[in-house]
């Protein structure tokens, strides 16, 4: 009986965690624009249970796929100015989908590829890989090197906590590339002359910034009680 | 792709086996702009020039180089996953073909591409070493794993007494089927070159030519039966040819000092010493009649002197 209960302790901690992981993977896709409803952001741990639990009460990770279709906000977010070459542009973001990887260790080429193949078959325009451990540096290639679409990939215990909510960082807002032109026209500035973020950087992993945009930071100011500042993903 | 490239690619140098593996790809789509897209591009912004463009270019396709390369080496990780190719084969004996593909993927390698390989192996639960089909050892030692005592065989201890014990990460022993293995696939990771495969020269022979462990083994074994006797060692010091003008500028090569190997290289420097002037002997100076009131110095004269001037008595160097 003993051994019995330690089981459904640890059963317990995991699917825990696991529930936080996924509605962190709820707000993420909620802060970047993604259609999500209301009681999908504010999931209950006992109706997570009751739909992602095997017989054994732990988590079934097979289970729990995600997609999710970009709002008319996002979308006109990515849309590129119109150009002499491109005068009706198409916005380049679509279909998202969020995977869960069951295996508990060794994540490799091998299961990137099958969610690569997953990724591409289905047609969707943005992959998000997410794991229990560390991938091997082969995959993380293997996972950016898709042509054409964006797979990213996160572990587990990256999304346990939403990092955004924390009280120590600042809002980040992406521009669109509309603002974007008119804050450098305001400013006179080239877009290279503005302060930098990395693609890498935690909040910038989260929003699923690329190369090139304009995120606008807002922080609070003792003296002026808002103060903003823009950075360029490189 | 990799069965024709073999017997080609050992033959020859790194960036040829390059330049071999990019023929046979489709076409990049990074094609090199032609001069009229060049022109175009360079009409719309007068502060560049045709150098600036080319500069730019230049490092446009050694990033894509890399990139490229980057490209090769992960799918050679992938093929080499799915060695051996027949799951019976010896590790010790390894078929013909597979020991060829082997050397043949390896050639643009660094220690850490390898190291990923290792890693990808044990991920598919098969041992390290690319050319054995067991699959690597696992101890079950709690959940952290931590180290083990490593005994060595009787007599290898200091002094020839008692065992050798060595301390050894978990992690490192699982990573292969056993210790022969290890010893395999470790001794290919010494013979790999440091240096990333888009920055090695032509001449770079390190990481082409691979040797397996009983390869270099058998050869070892031939070696000293030659150079027993006294004779063969006289005939190979000279072979070497040590006091031969051209041996010594190859070796020179080797050092790294070019200049020897091109005496009229791009920095064509003649000295040639200057001849006039250096026969005339310098007259010693002469006293001339303005020189024993001092004169002025640079247009200036001292005060205690303008007061004489004052008194009628022009100094015609005063004027000038």
């Amino acid at each position: 009986m003993d051994g019995d209960s330690a089981h459904s302790m640890e059963a317990e901690r995991e699917m825990t965690r696991l529930w936080r992981t996924f509605r962190t993977v709820y707000e993420l896709l909620a802060d970047r624009g993604y259609e999500v409803s209301d009681n999908e952001l504010v999931l209950p741990l006992e109706d997570f249970r009751a739909k992602y639990a095997d017989p054994l009460g732990y988590p079934d990770r097979t289970k729990m796929k995600i997609q999710a279709r970009p709002t008319d906000t996002m979308k006109m977010k990515y849309t590129p100015l119109p150009s002499k070459a491109n005068p009706n542009p198409q916005p380049d973001c679509g279909t998202i989908y969020v995977d869960f990887c069951p295996d508990s260790s060794g994540v490799g080429t091998k299961q990137v590829r099958a969610f690569n193949h997953l990724v591409d078959e289905n047609n969707f325009h943005t992959g998000i890989f997410i794991t229990q451990t560390p991938i091997s540096p082969s995959a993380v290639r293997l996972l950016s090197g898709v042509p054409g679409r964006i797979c990213e990939h996160f572990q587990e215990q990256d999304l346990l906590v939403n990092i955004t909510r924390h009280e120590l960082v600042p809002k980040h807002v992406l521009l669109s590339p509309e603002e974007k032109g008119k804050l450098l026209e305001r400013y006179r500035l080239k877009e290279s002359q503005l302060p930098r973020i990395q693609i890498s950087d935690p909040v910038a992993r989260y929003l699923g910034l690329r190369r090139g945009q304009v995120v606008k930071i807002i922080r609070k100011s003792e003296t002026a009680g808002r103060y903003a500042s823009y950075r360029w993903v490189i | 792709m990799a069965h024709q490239g073999p017997s080609h690619a050992l033959k020859t140098s790194l960036p040829e086996t390059y330049a071999a593996i990019n023929a046979q790809r489709p076409p990049p789509s990074y094609l090199y702009p032609t001069q009229e897209e060049q022109d175009k591009y360079l009409e719309g912004r007068p502060g560049a020039t045709q150098q600036h463009l080319e500069v730019a270019l230049e490092h446009a396709q050694q990033i894509q180089t890399q990139k490229d390369a980057e490209d090769v080496i992960l799918n050679r990780i992938l093929e080499l996953l799915e060695l051996p190719s027949s799951p019976t084969a010896d590790p010790a004996a390894p078929s013909q073909e597979d020991a060829v593909k082997l050397k043949y993927s390896l050639a643009p390698f660094r220690p850490s591409d390898y190291d990923n390989l290792i890693l990808e192996r044990n991920f598919e639960d098969l041992c390290g070493y690319a050319l054995c089909p067991h699959k690597h050892r696992k101890q079950d030692n709690g959940p952290r794993g931590g180290f083990q005592f490593k005994y060595g065989p009787k007599g290898s201890g200091p002094g020839g007494r008692g065992r050798s014990v060595e301390i050894v990460s978990q992690d490192r022993i699982e990573k292969w089927c056993s210790d022969a293995c290890a010893e395999r696939a470790l001794w290919i990771r010494v013979q790999l070159s440091e240096k990333p495969v888009w920055e090695r020269r032509a001449g770079d022979t390190r990481g082409t030519s691979i040797l397996l462990l009983e390869e270099a083994r058998a050869k070892r074994l031939k070696a000293p039966a030659a150079t027993s006797s006294i004779s063969s060692v006289v005939d190979d010091l000279q072979s070497m040819g040590l006091g031969n003008r051209n041996r010594s500028r190859e070796l020179a090569l080797e050092r790294g000092d070019t200049s020897l190997i091109r005496p009229d290289g791009r920095v064509n420097v003649d000295i040639r010493e200057n001849q006039r002037g250096s026969q005339q002997v310098a007259a010693a100076p002469q006293m001339r009649p303005e020189d024993a009131r001092g004169g002025s110095i640079e247009g200036y004269v001292p005060r205690e002197r303008r007061d004489v001037d004052q008194d009628g008595d022009i100094d015609l160097l005063d004027r000038i």
